[in-house]
């Protein structure tokens, strides 16, 4: 089974809990556990984050998918409609990294079109219930 | 200062030397360069409705620990180690303890019970619960579980933030607005410096990096617009800079 849902959201810090419910919830759904759960919403967090950093306008774009034990997490901004009004996200956060590093199995980032993109991978460790 | 004097890097050769020896100054030295990672990631932490000083010491007290069970022969840095055991102590303390201010009755009675249920089910199962698990055992919906996480570790600072101040970035809501973190953690270098700006300043300051306020806490404590402590952070830091510099 495998299944992906898509958010796009507009920058804007009280709308993350919808990154980390539909995280929390797919994950779930994919029999995590609820440490791997509580990770997997600190690193939505983080992910996001590093991706836009101090950014005040632009879209955000999430992918989360779901592969037998494995949930694959893409966060993308865009500021392609907005003005140019030297609105940058600035450089990532050590830290962000380092967390995401603790708290996933695999992760990267790259910036394609102007457009910031980070993901992650992490797979459950239960094997099979 | 340079990132490198805040964040020394550490040689392998020390952490095989400790892993042999247990001397304790060298555990000092290796706890003592590593601190301000675990300041940092308390304060990552900070807008969720536990006092700063208590995640500052949970982080410390992790950190002590990670260091006395790296392996350097695991091929883990030492800092992505000593993330994780210094991330797990900080949940395991906001599950204990941690609760939304704003969180509905039920959810918070609901999250004390999901603390206790996922320690009796990691026990008896010998790995933490599933989601479905522990809805079953404590006899709620599954959607009722993951409301409880998610509120239980809510961010406080929305529920402070008056109507119209919008401003706040992700940044600042993850408490990640840090660089300067490090730097006020050597209050010893400044305090001089500190205390040379004019009241209001030294007060945002001090809200801010000693406390772990966000900006938008910041402005409903002192009265000022969020767009106002930003600008008086941004002068204070600038200032502090300044000064800093002149004593070179």
């Amino acid at each position: 089974m495998s299944d992906t849902v898509a958010l796009s959201l507009p920058v804007r810090s009280e709308l993350l809990v919808l990154a980390r419910i539909t995280a929390a919830t797919m994950a779930s759904r994919a029999d995590f556990d609820i440490e791997e759960i509580e990770d997997l919403r600190l690193a939505v967090d983080e992910l996001c984050l590093s991706v836009v950093g101090g950014a005040r306008s632009g879209t955000v774009r999430l992918e989360f998918s779901v592969d037998e034990a494995t949930i694959a997490i893409t966060c993308e901004l865009d500021q392609s409609g907005e003005p140019d009004d030297g609105d940058v996200p600035g450089e990532p956060d050590d830290l962000s990294i380092r967390l995401i590093e603790a708290l996933v199995d695999e992760h990267g980032r790259d910036s394609a079109n102007g457009r910031r993109r980070a993901w992650l991978s992490k797979r459950r460790s239960r094997v099979e219930h | 200062m340079t990132d490198d004097a805040r964040r020394p890097t550490v040689p392998r050769e020390r952490w095989v030397e400790f892993a042999t020896s247990r001397d304790e100054r060298l555990r000092d030295e290796l706890v003592t360069e590593h601190i301000g990672l675990a300041r940092r990631l308390a304060h990552r932490f900070a807008n969720r409705g536990e006092p700063y000083d208590d995640l500052v010491q949970v982080g410390s007290i992790a950190l002590i620990k990670a260091v006395d069970r790296f392996d350097p022969d695991r091929g883990v840095e030492f800092t992505t180690y000593a993330t994780g055991t210094v991330i797990g102590e900080l949940k395991r303390h906001f599950r204990d303890k941690g609760w939304a201010v704003r969180a509905p009755r039920r959810i918070q009675e609901l999250y004390l019970e999901l603390g206790h249920t996922i320690d009796a089910l990691s026990q008896e199962l010998g790995r933490p619960p599933t989601v479905p698990e522990l809805a079953e055992s404590i006899g709620v919906s599954q959607d009722a579980i993951l409301e409880a996480i998610e509120a239980g570790q809510g961010y406080r600072s929305s529920s402070i933030d008056a109507p119209g101040q919008r401003d706040e970035t992700l940044a600042d809501r993850l408490g990640a607005n840090d660089s300067e973190v490090a730097m006020v953690d050597e209050r010893s270098v400044l305090a001089p410096a500190l205390a040379a700006l004019p009241e209001r300043q030294q007060e945002v300051v001090r809200l801010r990096f000693v406390e772990g306020l966000t900006q938008s806490e910041i402005a409903a404590r002192v009265g000022i617009s969020q767009m106002h402590v930003s600008r008086l952070l941004a002068q204070s830091l600038a200032r502090i800079r300044e000064n800093l510099a002149q004593e070179r």
